[in-house]
């Protein structure tokens, strides 16, 4: 790998990093090209903070007329 | 969602289950309706559409329990059948193919550099301030049904029901690496998307 990455080198390996299976090396070359730039610094935020807000946006609760008429539905079937 | 330690674990239900047991089943259906309705929720986008997949999913496992092996977790085999219904009720309506979310990948200069003043690069994470709640569940939901469909299933599982990597290989009955390279495809798509919903730029 490009022995000073850009950001497009960052935003690659960004899943791989965040779920810890980057080398060390690589690692240490993307935390040093985050700390000195301020849009990475932003891209990682907004990278980040997108699963957290489809999940609330799209979070669905069973209704409880569902369940019972769940449970119902399997009886008719068996 | 905790489950007490002394409850008999799912495999044991499970094979009770496959053996004729409905007390078995039914206790099996109380743990999961609620987390694959949400799952079917994720995946079709409509609560009428979830009503049949949830159905769908709890049939087909009832009458696919005596090929379960315990091969794999009872949980990714379930949630790998909640998932097809999923596929094939959204076929069934034969939708329209939506825009896809491609063209909101990041954009970088020649050099790699990412375009753009870092608040705009930043704008997806301030979705939630600049619209409300109704209007972002709308386009929540509008913005997964863009998505490559090979992107959706990886994503739903793995980032909104929050299973561990390795759990959803399981369900897809593909690697890890191919797991986290789909999520992080779809994670950079819908960034774009909050983005641009948000008045920033991809």
């Amino acid at each position: 790998m490009n022995p000073r990455p850009v950001c497009r080198d960052g935003v690659e390996q960004l899943m791989d990093y965040l779920e810890g299976t980057l080398p060390d090396a690589d690692r240490a070359l993307i935390e040093e090209h985050v700390a000195s730039c301020p849009r990475c610094v932003a891209f990682v935020e907004s990278y980040r903070r997108t699963p957290e807000i489809l999940r609330r946006a799209t979070l669905a609760e069973l209704p409880d007329d569902l369940a019972a008429s769940l449970h119902r539905f399997l009886a008719s079937r068996r | 969602m905790s489950v007490p330690v002394a409850a008999e674990d799912d495999e044991a239900l499970a094979a009770r289950a496959a053996a004729g047991d409905e007390a078995a089943f039914e206790k099996l259906v109380d743990r999961y309706q609620a987390r694959v309705y949400r799952l079917a929720f994720r995946l079709t986008g409509g609560d009428a559409d979830a009503k049949d997949v949830l159905q769908e999913a709890f049939l087909s496992a009832y009458r696919a329990l005596p090929t379960f092996r315990g091969e794999s977790r009872f949980s990714s085999w379930l949630y790998r059948i909640a998932t097809n219904a999923a596929l094939m009720n959204r076929r069934a309506r034969a939708r329209r193919p939506a825009d896809s979310l491609e063209s909101l990948l990041p954009r970088f200069d020649a050099d790699g550099r990412h375009c753009g003043e870092p608040a705009d690069i930043g704008a997806a994470s301030r979705a939630e301030e600049v619209l409300d709640r109704k209007r972002l569940a709308e386009k929540a939901r509008a913005g997964l049904d863009r998505l490559p469909e090979l992107y959706r299933d990886a994503f739903v599982l793995r980032d909104l029901q929050e299973l561990p990597t390795h759990e959803v290989a399981e369900v897809l009955g593909i690697a890890p690496a191919a797991v986290r390279q789909r999520v992080h495809r779809a994670r950079l798509m819908l960034r774009g998307y909050l983005t641009e919903l948000a008045g920033g730029k991809a």
